[in-house]
């Protein structure tokens, strides 16, 4: 999901309880470029916001950095 | 919708606060470990800052900051009226050094400390309170 939100990002994603529903999201994307890290974020909790609203994912934290475009 | 008066309320004291942190709990007693680690930064940055406990009106602010700021997870730095982050961005941006640029203060030597109390009080404006 996150991928299809932000074409050609890196995304890795750790399931941290081993339940499927507390994840750790780690994001490289050439997207975030100039883009406060506030707003990273917000790029990529939008991108599965699906799954929370549906209670498949209770937290996400998340770790953005800047890909070379 | 957000309560109305509550929304006017909050966008009052995020514009009168260069620095304002809505946490869970209180400075003094965090009842969450992410507010926790934020008044642990804030704290080692030295910074002046307001803490409002978000805890006795979760769910409307919760639906405030939504609209005020497409957020709705606490804790919230906002430093110059505008939503820096969360926990994570915070430490983050500490050990990036770009917290201290934001706040316009020198970055600390010293990593945040796990036990302030030994320290004497912190320096922080009290506690805000939400009616």
């Amino acid at each position: 999901m996150i991928e299809a939100a932000l074409p050609g990002a890196e995304v890795e994603v750790v399931d941290e309880t081993g339940a499927g529903d507390h994840l750790r999201a780690t994001v490289a994307a050439a997207q975030f470029e100039g883009l406060p890290r506030i707003d990273q974020h917000r790029l990529v909790k939008a991108a599965v916001k699906e799954r929370f609203d549906d209670g498949q994912i209770h937290a996400l934290s998340v770790k953005t950095s800047i890909a070379p475009g | 919708m957000a309560d109305p008066q509550l929304k006017q309320k909050v966008e009052e004291l995020i514009a009168e606060n260069p620095v304002l942190l809505f946490m869970k709990g209180t400075p003094e007693m965090p009842r969450c470990g992410f507010s926790m680690k934020v008044v642990q930064v804030l704290d080692a940055m030295d910074v002046e800052y307001g803490a409002i406990d978000v805890l006795p009106a979760l769910q409307p602010l919760r639906e405030v900051t939504a609209e005020v700021a497409d957020w709705q997870t606490f804790p919230q730095l906002y430093v110059n009226g505008e939503l820096l982050g969360g926990a994570d961005i915070v430490e983050e941006m500490f050990a990036s050094g770009e917290l201290a640029e934001a706040l316009g203060v020198e970055q600390p030597a010293e990593a945040p400390q796990e036990t302030e109390q030994a320290q004497g009080p912190p320096a922080q404006s009290p506690p805000l309170q939400i009616e």
